[in-house]
């Protein structure tokens, strides 16, 4: 598992080339790069995002959740990197990748870790717009994605 | 005892308070002595979505903190 948290802007492309550089004869390798929007959810410009991390507990939930990826889908690596700190729109704020031997695990294993991530990760987000600043629960959406995990495959 | 914030409880609370520890103070009691002390943050002490978290653990309202060194208060979070 490649897991860290980064507080400086990181280029998506180079996590891929890094981690595609070290594969072992797998065929499958499927990323995602998660992006900070320029709207809030009421439509405002967003000036900048802020991502607050515990000093332990979040590079923890991450680790979690990155052995239940490896423990659950059939795949032999994954990198998981997370911006913290303050973000402009555009950049990215999270970066997955698995690694298997087709691309079947590889998709939904990606799949999964992005979803839950946007729930069980230990992250404080913090919009700054014109009219001020919001703390972000995360959306119903991303609890009924979450779901769909406990549902789906019986362990 | 020090009391630390993160997220929105920050915004009003600070990231650290230090307070004169109680005898067999539980979490759910150091919410409400809190909550006393900062009137303006008391509806985001009292969220039932905010933890507490002693030594790395989340720990449930009625665990006992008042011979702990600190306590941290973690908000609903927002996710990755």
């Amino acid at each position: 598992m490649e897991i860290r948290l980064a507080d400086q802007s990181f280029a998506a492309d180079r996590e891929l080339a890094q981690f595609s550089s070290r594969l072992d004869g797998e065929g499958a390798v499927v990323s995602f790069v998660g992006i900070a929007r320029d709207r809030s959810t009421d439509g405002e410009k967003v000036e900048q995002l802020i991502l607050e991390a515990h000093p332990r507990l979040t590079l923890r939930s991450m680790e979690e959740i990155g052995q239940a990826a490896l423990d659950r889908f059939p795949i032999s690596r994954l990198r998981i990197v997370h911006r913290v700190g303050s973000l402009l729109p555009g950049e990215p704020i999270v970066f997955v990748a698995a690694a298997s031997a087709h691309r079947r695990a590889a998709f939904e294993a990606a799949d999964y870790m992005m979803d839950r991530l946007k729930t069980d990760a230990l992250f404080w987000k913090r919009e700054d717009t014109d009219s001020g600043s919001r703390w972000i629960e995360p959306r119903e959406d991303d609890h009924v994605a979450r779901q769909r995990w406990s549902e789906m495959c019986p362990e | 005892m020090k009391v630390i914030f993160f997220g929105k409880l920050r915004d009003a609370l600070g990231e650290e308070s230090d307070l004169v520890a109680e005898q067999g103070e539980t979490v759910a009691q150091l919410r409400r002595r809190l909550a006393d002390l900062h009137p303006a943050a008391s509806r985001d002490l009292l969220n039932p979505g905010v933890r507490a978290c002693v030594d790395d653990e989340i720990v449930t309202e009625d665990f006992i903190v008042g011979d702990r060194e600190s306590v941290e208060f973690l908000p609903p979070l927002s996710g990755g």
